[in-house]
């Protein structure tokens, strides 16, 4: 149920055809994981909580540094050894105290990462690593939550959204964890615009109308400033996703 | 990724009968781009795949029979946050 404050305070969205009272109410019923909340996560979580999705919870397990702040906007000097889910946290109460915004400072591991993300109705990817990726990929396919993806490299960019059993997941494009443990170089406008991208498919597929990225990853390049596809197809050998035995 | 190494240019055509013939034709055209693709062991780098009609190569990726008309896509795995 909206309340005054929430037709008001959304009026402008509401008024966006094939969304309206009932596109809210569905953002405001919904559970948002945020997995990481480095440049994609920040940037991300800000405009779920300010679109009004429900309940947020925000995942990472590392405390705010100097270097971070070129480019997670949640975090600000004054944070500087603090962890990021709490710091993060504490600007989205100011921004909108209408929603509910739980911070975990949890590492996500194999063993966890179903738990964590349980119950929620999509995860986006705000990670930095291969690996954390990758196991939230698969969680995200046991548990049939839909899972937006995003990766950023300098002025480079990708998004796609797996839809679990229905389309390609990560695991269908790359069988095998990739390795690469360098650090990468990043301007902040890059996860900021692959955040936004993240949270337009999540608005649209909670609230349920337009077009998905599914079955195709897009591409974002900053130096020339092309947006290009790739298209994916589903593979039916995926150890994680597919549908063939053995 | 690649676009800047091979002159600014999104597709190009390329001749050979498998992804792996493609690609040293790819390679020996546009120098810089193998060192991006392969490890020191000539292996295709694990953050990169290969698809063939947007289908993925695993784990024949450089062995892929292709034919005139296919089309194929390097995909880099991009994981900065």
């Amino acid at each position: 149920m909206l309340t005054k404050n929430d037709l008001t305070r959304y009026e402008r969205q509401i008024l966006y055809t094939g969304f309206g009272e009932e596109g809210q109410k569905r953002l405001k019923q919904s559970h948002v994981v945020v997995a990481g909340l480095g440049g994609l996560g920040c940037s991300a979580s800000l405009y779920l909580t300010c679109t009004g999705i429900g309940h947020v919870t925000l995942i990472d397990c590392d405390r705010v540094e100097l270097s971070n702040l070129n480019r997670q906007i949640l975090h600000y000097e004054e944070d500087i050894g603090e962890g990021k889910p709490i710091s993060a946290a504490r600007k989205l109460a100011k921004l909108n105290s209408s929603i509910e915004v739980t911070p975990v400072s949890k590492k996500i591991t194999e063993r966890n990462a179903r738990e964590i993300i349980r119950g929620a109705n999509l995860v986006i990817d705000g990670m930095d690593n291969f690996k954390s990726r990758f196991i939230i990929n698969k969680a995200c396919v046991a548990e049939g939550i839909p899972f937006i993806h995003g990766g950023v490299h300098g002025l480079f960019g990708e998004v796609t959204t797996i839809l679990p059993g229905r389309t390609p997941c990560l695991s269908c494009i790359f069988p095998e964890v990739p390795q690469r443990k360098v650090a990468f170089p990043v301007f902040g406008v890059t996860p900021a615009l692959i955040a936004i991208l993240q949270v337009t498919e999540a608005i649209k597929l909670l609230a349920g109308f337009g077009s998905l990225l599914t079955g195709k990853m897009l591409y974002f390049n900053g130096d020339t400033m092309d947006f290009t596809f790739c298209n994916l197809v589903k593979n039916q050998n995926c150890k994680v996703c597919g549908t063939k035995e053995g | 990724m690649l676009q800047h190494l091979a002159g600014g240019q999104e597709v190009v055509e390329v001749t050979g009968h498998t992804t792996g013939e493609c690609l040293e034709d790819l390679e020996g055209r546009f120098p810089g781009i193998k060192q991006q693709l392969r490890d020191k062991r000539e292996q295709l780098r694990t953050y990169c795949c290969i698809l063939v009609n947007s289908e993925s190569t695993y784990p024949k990726e450089l062995t892929t029979p292709v034919k005139d008309g296919d089309q194929i896509d390097i995909v880099i795995f991009i994981a900065g946050g």
